[in-house]
């Protein structure tokens, strides 16, 4: 069984960053996303529990730093009502932003017909999409009443998570179907940067991570089969087109799979035969299916009671 | 009156009235009404799916003429020129548009950044009176447009079924989600007439 990774971002200049890179590929630790900005790096990795220090005290030298990132590896769906000026740019994209800066990696959805009480509803092919995720995250507005009694019809067909936010203070028990209800996050039309706004979002991100937490808990009684960063690294060793595509995350991880950011008509097959040192196959260990956002890949790893066996 | 001297927002719970109020005070000052409107009252009820809006504006500007903006002289007199300096630069794109309707693009020169040149074949006397009279910029047009806008972003955003009433000084809106109930638009008409009342 492979070694224990913690997951962490590592913010610094990008002067000698690759230092921390190659360091990281000896111990066996994962790059999972690099963002360079200007003269400053982003470096959100997964690092052998054991050899942390060992980043730490490099990164220190460097002038950098290391926190903590404990959604890294995580896709979550941040579903707003619709894309209109009442639900957007506002709470919902600083709620995608604070996930972010956590290490999750995020998607913003609008749906088509979300907003209003009686009206509210979600087509099929949005409920898929959002079922690709790890954890679906729907931000709401103001009135508890449509929290408790409307919204949560847009939950219907949700198989992942359910997080609701939104501006009342409510208990989760009173949000059917929701998995954790955050409050004091409701429609707003200025940024959030009050300091109590960003407490609020400080606990979303704790609640999230919670329930994350559990997610990988529940995994770790049935395993999967290879480990979702050691599935993308054979990505970019054998796909080299990979290296073409200019999404910021072309391949994201996610807890219980992968999403490729190629077309799947013409990559499939050879993501399917990916060869691991063990000479399996990727096909035998996982599921590679047309994802429904454009026409990405989406692999979902089987688990190891399924397989037979783990590498 | 002086500006948004009452903006009240009501609501069953106390809470949401307050962070509603926030939301539409954003609105307007995102959409610069706070010098417009004087008072403001709404009343929020998510259980019956009802927003009513009564707004009292402050009297507004009067029409913007281009004798207000420039002064006009003569160019090149053989030529028959009109010529047009301007104090105010921010009504410049919106009177270049009405010389190009009236005159064509070609015939509207800028020499540099606060003169324009007309080239015209009229008496250039004559045509200095009527340019004069020229209405360059309706604040009102672009208040009406302005309030509309506001509406629209205030009310939660599945409430489609809107009335509207617009007057000289005073703007009524209800929006719903189901279909409006004559005594709804009447509460929004009382509460306009309160508003009127206040001293």
């Amino acid at each position: 069984m492979a070694a224990v990774l913690e997951p962490y971002i590592y913010e610094g200049g990008i002067h000698k960053h690759t230092l921390i890179t190659e360091l990281l590929e000896d111990m066996g630790g994962y790059l999972i996303q690099k963002i360079p900005a200007a003269t400053e790096v982003t470096l959100i990795m997964l690092i052998p529990k054991k050899d942390v220090p060992l980043i730490q005290e490099l990164g220190t030298k460097l002038l950098g730093k290391l926190t903590s990132a404990p959604l890294t590896g995580t896709e979550i769906a941040v579903v707003s009502p619709t894309l209109a000026a009442h639900h957007l740019p506002h709470s919902a994209c600083d709620v995608a932003e604070h996930l972010r800066r956590d290490g999750a990696n995020t998607n913003m959805i609008g749906l088509a017909r979300g907003m209003g009480r009686r009206v509210a509803l979600s087509a099929d092919y949005e409920r898929r999409l959002i079922n690709e995720h790890d954890i679906a995250l729907f931000s709401f507005g103001t009135f508890a009443d449509c929290i408790k009694n409307k919204k949560p019809k847009l939950f219907e067909g949700i198989d992942i998570p359910i997080i609701a936010t939104g501006g009342p203070d409510l208990r989760t028990e009173d949000v059917p179907n929701a998995d954790v209800y955050v409050g004091n996050i409701g429609r707003v039309a200025h940024r959030l940067r009050k300091s109590e706004e960003l407490s609020s979002l400080d606990i979303m991100n704790q609640k999230v991570a919670e329930v994350v937490g559990l997610m990988r808990e529940d995994m770790s009684k049935d395993p999967l089969s290879v480990l979702p960063p050691r599935v993308m690294k054979e990505i970019y060793e054998q796909i080299p087109q990979i290296e073409q595509v200019l999404t910021p995350a072309p391949v994201t991880l996610q807890l219980d799979g992968l999403r490729v950011k190629l077309p799947y008509a013409e990559f499939h097959k050879k993501v399917e035969d990916l060869e691991f040192d063990e000479g399996t196959r990727l096909i035998e260990l996982a599921r590679v299916l047309p994802s429904k956002m454009k026409n990405y890949i989406l692999i979902k790893i089987k688990r190891e009671s399924e397989v037979g066996f783990a590498i | 009156m002086e500006a948004l001297e009452t903006f009240v927002v009501e609501s069953a719970v106390p809470d949401e009235a307050e962070a509603y109020r926030s939301i539409v005070a954003d609105v307007i000052s995102e959409l610069m009404l706070g010098g417009a409107i004087g008072r403001i009252r709404i009343v929020l009820r998510p259980e019956d799916s009802l927003f009513q809006m009564a707004i009292l504006l402050r009297g507004s500007q009067p029409p913007v003429r281009l004798v207000d903006v420039a002064s006009l002289g003569y160019g090149v007199m053989e030529r028959k020129e009109v010529k047009i300096s301007i104090r105010e630069e921010k009504y410049l794109p919106k009177l270049l548009e009405k010389l190009w309707a009236r005159y064509g693009r070609g015939q509207v020169l800028q020499p540099e950044r606060n003169t324009l040149i007309v080239r015209q074949d009229q008496d250039p006397e004559k045509e200095i009176i009527s340019l004069e009279s020229m209405l360059i910029a309706d604040p009102k047009e672009s208040l009406q447009s302005r309030l509309i806008e506001m509406a629209i972003r205030s009310t939660p955003e599945g409430f489609r079924v809107r009335y509207h009433a617009m007057k000289e000084n005073s703007f009524i809106f209800v929006a719903s989600e189901d279909t409006l109930k004559p005594e709804w638009i009447q509460q929004a008409h009382q509460m306009l007439a309160e508003l009127q009342e206040v001293q």
